[in-house]
């Protein structure tokens, strides 16, 4: 799509988006102000990361990926002694991404933490390509995909992990059993796709174990690069290679990614509106957890099952909004 | 494996406090709730085989902790601090990763060319091995469950076993000795520890178990198994808690030379696979240690019938691999994440 079009829609969509906020009441909340905006423009060729952690090289076990505060569930599901290691792991991931990137031409990375545990703050700020701008913390308007617009050149997502259901190390989708926009089933790297595909950005690749690649191949349907890190064995177990490898592997494929993408070889992934989007809470969850989702105000959510909720919208940004807000309520 | 019940009185007696002990928690005596999944056991296979190349010489590496250089005490050096452990396991995780590429190294001189290692150590759900510094050609297989815990995808293609860090059968006089979750196990009456129950599944596939490294106990015992293989003696029991250990240097030394004679015996042809007449009746008893509701589970178990006693049962079957399945079962039913 041309850019200038896209600008356009998003205009009239924020404008439709801001209107509807202002049917519901007139409460102009500090989060209309943090939507408008972007990361500072940088010159040349952008790339905008997405890491996750379940997907990382070497990962296999929650306690690797999580660090104990991410709430009550949480606290006895972590091992600092394993999750600071991975912290480490995962950053030199986004480094080997942004080397490839920038073989092949690219100039301006964005890092946007993907990944909830410490409440997405993982990547070591440090020890990351001085190069790159990181969005780290939460809540964040998009969560996975905030900072995103229509100047990027390329969305990538590394340690990505299969959808909720499928036999991959550490599944799980978002807060949800099951997610799906037009009766089509998306995992997180497919809702993060379709916003950034009516953005008009393109993902060109994708990096976690066997069945998050198969799976994400399907979804996209654009020939996305896939980086198989590991194999999953279980779900908490997998056939893994050095961190050094997966490196290697991740900066190849991305040098690959970009040149391609240049070649104009990927599609943004894009679904017919109005987006019938239909969502079901973690059987895992309380059901107070439920009860705050059906009361989030800001969202004309139907509740059409026991934990299930459609929403019919014209605007994947606002389903962006809304996974914010269930995370929000899920961390609390 | 994982030392799981290793009775309090006996650390007790081990143990000299100055200040009274705490009262421990009474043991979690719960069936796990659900059953985190595990991929079929053909499947792994097959997934391992893909990223295998043909030709050449693959050793597959079995990484235990008890039989390290140096290790003693499984309370303060083979648990994490999450689970009930100290910081000294981080050493420990060092030593064993120091270990396997030892062993790899050895093996590369003699022409070895492809290395898989799998985490054979439960105290940590089988994530010790520190994967950023472990050699990097090698295949690390990691994470609880896997399919037959600790010979997970083991297949024709791979040429040579080795274990590193084994220890001693249940009720030998080894460091920490213990046999997965049982009190004795046997195939068509063969006494086999932990290596030997490799060795009978990698025998399957036609794979020797070529050497094993461990503390006296460990190797005498394992020879006895399996006849002449490669073994190397890192510390010499004094107890179940005390050894005289070589140096951990020296012991390195030791594992690249012994896994450079593993594999060049494997070449002359010299180290057989361990078979046994089908199909395999094994016997096995529960530690006793155990509660009712571990052996109700086990004696509940696809195949798996009640012999001789209370927590002790027989199974037959035509697969070793079958028979890792178990293992794996038995495993989930005693140790939770």
């Amino acid at each position: 799509m041309d850019r200038r079009i896209t600008l356009l829609l998003l205009l009239l969509l924020a404008a439709t988006v801001t209107i509807g906020a202002g049917a519901q009441g007139p409460i102009p909340s500090a989060r209309d102000g943090f939507r408008a905006k972007r990361v500072p423009h940088q010159p040349g060729f952008r790339v905008f990361i997405v890491p996750d952690m379940e997907g990382m090289g070497s990962a296999v076990d929650s306690r690797e990926v999580l660090a104990g505060n991410e709430g009550a569930a949480y606290r006895d599901r972590s091992s600092p002694d394993y999750w600071d290691r991975f912290r480490l792991l995962l950053t030199k991931e986004v480094n080997a991404t942004i080397r490839g990137a920038r073989i092949a031409g690219a100039r301006s990375f964005v890092v946007n933490e993907g990944h909830g545990g410490n409440l997405f703050a993982n990547v070591l700020p440090w020890d990351l390509d001085s190069a790159a701008i990181l969005v780290r913390g939460f809540p964040k308007p998009l969560l996975m995909i905030t900072g995103l617009d229509s100047t990027f050149g390329t969305v990538m997502f590394t340690g990505a992990h299969a959808n909720a259901g499928s036999p991959g190390v550490m599944a799980h989708n978002f807060a949800f059993d099951a997610f799906t926009v037009n009766g089509r089933t998306l995992n997180e790297v497919g809702i993060n796709a379709l916003i950034a595909g009516e953005m008009g950005v393109s993902v060109s690749m994708v990096s976690g174990d066997d069945v998050l690649v198969e799976e994400t191949k399907q979804m996209l349907g654009n020939g996305v690069i896939g980086v198989v890190v590991k194999r999953a064995v279980g779900r908490s177990a997998a056939i893994t290679y050095s961190p050094a490898h997966v490196r290697q592997l991740l900066q190849v494929a991305a040098a690959e990614a970009v040149r391609r993408e240049l070649r104009g070889d990927f599609k943004p992934f894009t679904l017919e509106r109005p987006y019938r989007i239909e969502l079901t809470m973690r059987r895992s969850y309380a059901d107070s957890v439920v009860t705050a989702v059906a009361g989030l105000q800001e969202f004309k959510l139907e509740r059409v099952g026991d934990r299930t909720f459609r929403l019919v919208t014209n605007s994947a940004r606002e389903m962006g909004y809304l996974l914010d807000a269930i995370e929000d309520v899920v961390l609390r | 494996m994982v030392a799981l019940a290793i009775a309090p009185w006996i650390l007790a007696a081990q143990d000299r406090p100055a200040t009274p002990p705490v009262q421990a928690a009474p043991r979690d005596t719960t069936p796990p709730a659900a059953y985190f999944g595990v991929t079929e056991y053909q499947l792994a296979r097959q997934k391992l085989e893909l990223d295998m190349q043909r030709g050449g010489f693959t050793v597959y590496i079995i990484a235990d902790m008890e039989g390290l250089a140096a290790a003693v005490r499984n309370a303060t050096e083979m648990r994490p601090e999450n689970r009930g452990g100290t910081p000294q396991h981080q050493r420990f995780r060092q030593e064993l990763t120091d270990e396997v590429n030892a062993l790899i190294a050895g093996a590369r001189s003699a022409g070895a060319t492809q290395f898989i290692v799998n985490e054979g150590h439960g105290g940590t759900l089988f994530r010790n091995v520190l994967p950023e510094l472990l050699d990097s050609a090698a295949i690390l297989i990691r994470g609880y469950p896997k399919p037959i815990v600790m010979s997970t995808g083991i297949n024709p293609m791979v040429d040579a076993m080795m274990i590193v860090g084994a220890h001693a059968n249940a009720g030998s006089p080894g460091v920490i000795a213990h046999n997965f979750a049982f009190d004795s196990f046997t195939v068509n009456g063969h006494v086999l520890n932990e290596a030997g129950i490799a060795a009978f599944i990698g025998g399957e596939m036609g794979v020797p178990m070529a050497l094993a490294a461990g503390d006296d106990a460990l190797t005498a015992e394992t020879r006895e198994m399996l006849g002449p293989i490669e073994t190397v003696t890192v510390k010499t029991v004094f107890s179940r808690a005390a050894a005289a250990g070589l140096s951990p240097a020296v012991v390195h030394r030791l594992l690249r030379v012994g896994a450079a004679r593993a594999v060049r015996r494997v070449k002359a042809g010299e180290l057989k696979p361990l078979t046994f007449a089908k199909p395999y009746q094994v016997r096995f008893c529960l530690r006793r240690s155990y509660d009712d509701w571990v052996r109700a589970t086990v004696g509940g178990l696809n195949g798996v019938r009640a012999d001789g006693g209370p927590g002790c049962y027989a199974y037959t079957t035509e697969s070793a691999e079958l028979v890792g399945n178990l293992l794996n079962e038995v495993e989930w039913t005693v140790l939770k994440p």
